[in-house]
Order: C-alpha cells, then sequence, then structure tokens
C-alpha cells in the first residue's frame, strides 16, 4: 500500500512538472515576441534588427555550447561535419527547442547544408507587420549557431533560406562551413 | 441561421473589429448601429450580474440574445477584461441553436486570443490579422449551412 501511494505521489509530481514546461513554453515565445517587437520600434531598418538578433544570438549561442556539452558528456567528438550536422539537430536543437529539424540538401563538398524546420516555436502566435518585409523574426537561431560552433573551433556561416512567416512553404536554415579555427578563441564580437 | 456581422469592441467600447457576411448588398453602416446599440444591452447585463449579490456566481461570458429587432437576432458575449464580441444572425426560418452561437463565440474568443498573442498587435487597435479573418470567414461560412 505504501508502494502505491509513493508512486502516485511520484506521477502527480512528474505531471506537474510536465506541465511547469509547457507553461513556460507559452512564455518563452511570449517573451521572444516582446524583444523582437521592441526591437523593431528601436531600430530604422529591417537589416540592422536582423543584425541585433543574430548578435545576441551569438552571444546566447557562444553560452549556450557549454551547458549543452556538460549535460551530454556522452557525445564524442564529431570528426566530419556531416556528425556534428547531426548532433546540431537531434540533440541541439531537441534540448533547446523541443524540435528536431530535418538535415537536408549538403552541397557536393560536404560543407553546406540546411536544417528545415516544419515547426518553429518561436513564431507559434505571429503574423508579420506588412512595414517589415524583410525582417528575419526567428534570426536570433542563426546567430545561436553561429556562436556555439565558433566554440567548438568552426567557423561557419548561417543564414534563411526560407521562412514560414514569410509565406515560404517551410523554415530553411542554411549552415556553411567557412574553416576551422586554430590556437586562440577569436575576440568577441565588435 | 446564418451569421451576417461580427464585431469586437475593446473596453472602452471602441470598435476593434466589424465583418459582415455581405451576401446581399446591406450598408455597412446599419451594422454598425446595431452592434452599437446592443453596448447599451450589455452594459446593463453585465452591470447586473457583477452587482455584489451574486458575486459568488461565476462569471459566465455568454449573454445570449441581446436583443431581436424586425430582420436580425443580435447575441453578445463578454470577456472578464471587458472585451465584448457581438453576433447579428438573420431570422430565418431555421430555429437558432444557442450551442452554436456559443459554439461560434467560443471560436472568436480563442483567435482573438491568438491575435493578442502576437507581439506585433497592440491591444485596443484594429485587429487585421489574417488568422482572425479566416475564423470570422469560417464562421459565416458554417453558419450558411
Amino acid at each position: 500500500r505504501f508502494f502505491f501511494f509513493f508512486e502516485m505521489a511520484r506521477q502527480q509530481h512528474s505531471r506537474v512538472q510536465q506541465d511547469l514546461r509547457k507553461v513556460s513554453g507559452e512564455l518563452f515565445s511570449l517573451t521572444y515576441g516582446a524583444l523582437v517587437a521592441q526591437l523593431v520600434r528601436d531600430y530604422e531598418s529591417d537589416e540592422e534588427i536582423n543584425r541585433q538578433l543574430d548578435k545576441m544570438g551569438y552571444n546566447i549561442g557562444i553560452r549556450l555550447v557549454e551547458d549543452f556539452l556538460a549535460r551530454n558528456v556522452g557525445l564524442g567528438r564529431c570528426y566530419d561535419f556531416k556528425s556534428t550536422a547531426e548532433v546540431l539537430a537531434k540533440n541541439g536543437f531537441k534540448t533547446f527547442l523541443g524540435v528536431v529539424p530535418t538535415i537536408a540538401n549538403w552541397d557536393q563538398k560536404q560543407e553546406e547544408f540546411s536544417l528545415v524546420l516544419e515547426q518553429n516555436p518561436l513564431t507559434d502566435f505571429v503574423e508579420l507587420p506588412e512595414d517589415h518585409p524583410e525582417l528575419l523574426y526567428s534570426n536570433i537561431i542563426c546567430g545561436v549557431i553561429r556562436g556555439a560552433l565558433e566554440m567548438v573551433q568552426l567557423d561557419v556561416k548561417v543564414w534563411f533560406l526560407q521562412d514560414s512567416l514569410k509565406g515560404d512553404e517551410t523554415t530553411e536554415i542554411r549552415v556553411k562551413f567557412i574553416r576551422k579555427l586554430e590556437d586562440a578563441v577569436p575576440a568577441g564580437e565588435d | 441561421m446564418a451569421v451576417v456581422a461580427v464585431a469586437v469592441m475593446s473596453k472602452q467600447n471602441f470598435p476593434l473589429y466589424l465583418k459582415t457576411a455581405n451576401t446581399k448588398a446591406e450598408p455597412d453602416l446599419q451594422f454598425q448601429y446595431l452592434v452599437h446599440t446592443s453596448l447599451d444591452v450589455i452594459d446593463e447585463k453585465v452591470s447586473t450580474i457583477s452587482s455584489p449579490k451574486v458575486t459568488n456566481d461565476p462569471r459566465e461570458p455568454y449573454l445570449g440574445l441581446l436583443y431581436p429587432s424586425e430582420e436580425y437576432k443580435v447575441y453578445g458575449y463578454a470577456t472578464n477584461t471587458r472585451v465584448k464580441f457581438v453576433m447579428v444572425t438573420e431570422n430565418s426560418s431555421s430555429q437558432s441553436k444557442d450551442s452554436k452561437i456559443r459554439e461560434y463565440f467560443k471560436e472568436l474568443h480563442d483567435a482573438y486570443k491568438s491575435v493578442l498573442c502576437n507581439p506585433f498587435y497592440t491591444p485596443g487597435t484594429n485587429i487585421k490579422m489574417k488568422s482572425f479573418e479566416r475564423v470570422v470567414s469560417g464562421i459565416f461560412q458554417k453558419s450558411k449551412e
């Protein structure tokens, strides 16, 4: 009888934990939305806003990767760019955004790939305003990827190919390998 | 029982949204007038509900039939944030099902919630979002059947 009671308490606890996580997901989307809306008010051009989002993402990425690596001690080194892509999609995105993008469209040299997102948790209730056609709402993600990979000695270029918020069918982020970073960690963002 | 008009009013009674099904060439002005006069009825209903005697009752947002006119019936729904939804239906031969109207109001309320969650929407301004338009068109369509 004691074990039954204990089991009930444990199940209730995990249900509460799940609910808490669900609520904070909405709060996260709303918080990010408030951030972008504020940037839209503060800056004139869409290009500038996109740049700011990328910068913020970069600052998040360089820190986030430490947390990620600490949590995933079991993951070994990536010996090629392909495994980097796998870890990024299946572990990175899964851990922090709760979605797993599909890896697609590798180029011939195996140095460029796309991450295709069916669902984007950042854009749950968002509709872009008409006077900001070039705004890349989720550009922070590109910065995060760039920053995170830089901390593991990979210099990459990350950008949006398709954005469902703009009316495209899916959301597609392109990641391109530029070079391996040797020696000292480069200076932070200027 | 076709829904012919849907309106959303802010807590200060500014119109946030008004759309007609536009099947006939009814001027919008008539509906604006209908919706405006219904506001008085809503305010009356809301103030009686929130009188001190009945504070124990949970406030139900659905207000029901506000008043019937010769050609139309006007229904109301007021949220706890004083945002009001008004629906106008035709007085056709088929009976208006209260449950259906409640359903449509719930859909409207959910659509309004989505509009509010859009970071680019300023509360208290006109609603122009496509997701909301879609729900309203859906209601016009469904109610025709």
